[in-house]
């Protein structure tokens, strides 16, 4: 396996706060990787050491093995699709693609016959002469993607790529990624605070928190394992159980996780609630539960019988679905 | 007792903001009515006097101005002695709007993308302080400063750089017997006081560029050569262009600093002043005074059409 993104004990203080702090992360070839995390938990700024904006004030960066800790961003063989998308609103759309060619001194008719492939790519062709204005948000985004392929970066870097789109262009752009990241083979690092976002793009994700990684895996590592409560909670909004609710389940006396999908409502069981919510999904309905200080949401499939607010019930749980985390 | 859907009016006010909701145009026409009036009858309407009059001509004999409608004034403007006065004018603003910019430029660039807070209050109160006392007041001591006895030949003394100084007003034309009789110190004087108005469209044009643009621009190889030909140059140039206006404008029409500094060559504002007062020639003068509003316009159709208002 090849690395192309290296960071060794790399921290990025700014004055007091540690907005990344001593973070140790590698990142496949070829990979498609997250950065997940609630906005302030470093995940940008991480980002923006990789692409150069930010230098470390501690630790070493290497791209494919070469530290590029002193690199200015110009220099560096990687490119971003920036949140707001940062198309220059005086050029067309054709010279925005160029740019990155232009600056390096290709001639005009070869550099914009390249950025109209690039466009083609992107599935924009004939849109060369607009300006950007003149473009929808999902338009945009597409000439943003573009421009940052068309220096053939080694590594490209989305911050919030979809964030300014509306749900179902967002959706749709997150298949389109994916299949052009598969095509061609370019390792894709991308920033988002958005779960399932991260959860159905990544092949691997790193869940930042306060400056540092609380966790990297696979989705599915990550989802089902999750190390600490605040990946439990964070990634798909899972009961976070404290430790003497846990040994009243039948675990030991540590904190868990159970997710919602893998909790029923049941007649007995070793620990009843109070309902206090119920919250229609349209697959189904969660059902909230109190019991003591702890929360507990548990789905019920649609068709099946709702509780009232009020009542009392038990839940129930196959034995593997508690996980219990080993950090506090 | 059951609530009301409608509260009752409570007075005139509220009568009036309903008014006001009903016909929203009402309210814009109130606000702009005296503005548009103050801007059409004296103003558009003194300029249109001006271009009637310098339509008209001066009876050589009497000295008595023939309302008649006659070319003979512009002609006037050409004769080598006016030619050179326009002439005179439009370098010198030319000259002072070129050094404003290159000295508002950084300056601009460092409020735009530096200053926070306490150091932005700092800059605004630098760049605006200046423009709270009298524009006299500042021309006098600007004489003081560039005369031969003052504070710049000391300073060129004490620091035995009066070899320095000597050499550059030994220069041909623009220099002199001292800076305050040159058009070096006049140059530096105009500058001075126009600077402001190039530094606040400049910085308020900067202000609008994103950083994550000039970011885009070094992301994707662009040297910071580059990137300022390429990027900053081109969104800034809405506010240089606003900038330049007014030191551009402004020199041209200025008649108090060409007689305080300087080697009391004519200038336009200079010529206007005199032609309408001592020489009673209103006709001249008023063709005098239409050369500076051509100047402008030529100047903004070519800034036009080089792009300058696309980034708009």
């Amino acid at each position: 396996m090849t690395v192309a993104v290296e960071f060794q004990s790399v921290s990025r203080h700014f004055g007091p706060v540690k907005a990344v702090d001593s973070v140790d992360l590698t990142i496949a070839e070829g990979a498609f990787f997250a950065m997940l995390g609630p906005s302030g938990s470093g995940k940008t700024t991480c980002l923006r050491l990789i692409s150069g904006f930010e230098q470390p004030t501690g630790g070493s960066i290497r791209i494919f093995g070469e530290d590029v800790s002193r690199t200015p961003p110009h220099l560096r063989n990687v490119n971003t699709v920036f949140q707001d998308y940062a198309l220059f609103p005086h050029m067309n759309v054709r010279d925005n693609v160029a740019y990155g060619l232009m600056v390096k001194g290709m001639a005009k008719a070869a550099r914009h016959a390249r950025a109209e492939e690039m466009l083609a790519l992107v599935k924009l062709d004939r849109y060369g002469d607009r300006k950007p204005g003149q473009l929808s948000g999902g338009q945009r985004q597409r000439v943003a993607l573009a421009r940052a392929l068309v220096n053939e970066p080694r590594v490209l870097l989305l911050d919030e790529p979809l964030g300014a789109l509306d749900l179902k262009l967002r959706e749709a752009m997150q298949d389109e990624l994916k299949a052009l990241q598969q095509r061609l083979g370019i390792t894709f690092v991308f920033v988002t605070h958005d779960q399932h976002e991260a959860l159905s793009m990544a092949d691997s994700l790193a869940v930042f928190n306060e400056g540092r990684i609380a966790q990297i895996g696979t989705p599915a590592e990550v989802y089902d394992r999750p190390a600490t409560r605040f990946v439990a909670d964070f990634v798909g909004s899972s009961n976070v159980l404290p430790p003497e609710m846990t040994r009243a389940l039948g675990g030991p006396a540590q904190w868990a996780s159970l997710r919602p999908e893998n909790t029923r409502l049941a007649e007995t069981g070793p620990v009843t609630g109070t309902v206090t919510a119920l919250r229609y999904l349209g697959s189904g309905t969660r059902v909230i539960l109190r019991a003591g200080e702890t929360e507990i949401a548990a789905l019920v499939p649609a068709g099946q019988p709702l509780p009232e607010p009020g009542a009392t019930s038990a839940f129930a749980f196959a034995p593997d679905a508690l996980h219990v985390m080993g950090g506090a | 007792m059951s609530r009301p859907a409608i509260l009752p009016a409570r007075g005139f006010a509220d009568r009036l903001t309903g008014l006001f909701w009903r016909r929203p145009r009402l309210l814009l026409g109130l606000m702009l009515t005296p503005p548009l009036l103050w801007l059409g009858v004296v103003y558009l309407g003194s300029l249109a006097a001006l271009l009637l009059q310098s339509f008209y001509s001066i009876d050589e004999f009497s000295g008595m101005v023939v309302p008649e409608f006659t070319l003979k004034t512009y002609a006037e403007l050409l004769r080598p002695a006016n030619y050179d006065v326009i002439f005179r004018t439009l370098l010198m603003s030319a000259a002072v709007t070129l050094g404003c910019a290159v000295l508002a430029f950084p300056i601009a660039y460092y409020a735009a993308r530096f200053a926070r807070g306490r150091w932005k209050a700092v800059f605004y109160l630098g760049v605006m302080l200046p423009l709270w006392s009298s524009y006299l007041v500042k021309v006098y001591a600007w004489k003081l400063i560039l005369a031969k006895e003052g504070i710049i030949t000391w300073a060129a003394e004490a620091t035995h750089t009066s070899g320095i100084l000597n050499a550059v007003l030994a220069l041909p034309v623009i220099g002199g017997n001292s800076l305050s009789t040159s058009y070096i110190g006049m140059f530096l004087v105009f500058t001075y006081v126009w600077l402001p108005y190039m530094i606040l469209p400049m910085q308020a044009a900067l202000e609008r560029v994103p950083t994550s643009m000039l970011e885009a621009s070094q992301d994707l190889g662009a040297t910071r050569a580059q990137t300022f030909r390429t990027v900053i140059l081109p969104l800034a140039l809405p506010g240089v262009i606003a900038g330049s206006i007014f030191t551009f404008s402004l020199t041209m029409g200025d008649y108090i600093i060409p007689q305080i500094v300087g080697n009391s060559a004519n200038f336009i504002g200079m010529a206007v002043y005199q032609l309408q007062g001592t020489a009673g020639n209103i006709p001249l003068a008023a063709a005098f005074a239409v050369v500076p509003i051509l100047i402008m316009l030529v100047y903004l159709t070519l800034a036009k059409r080089a792009g300058a208002f696309d980034a708009l």
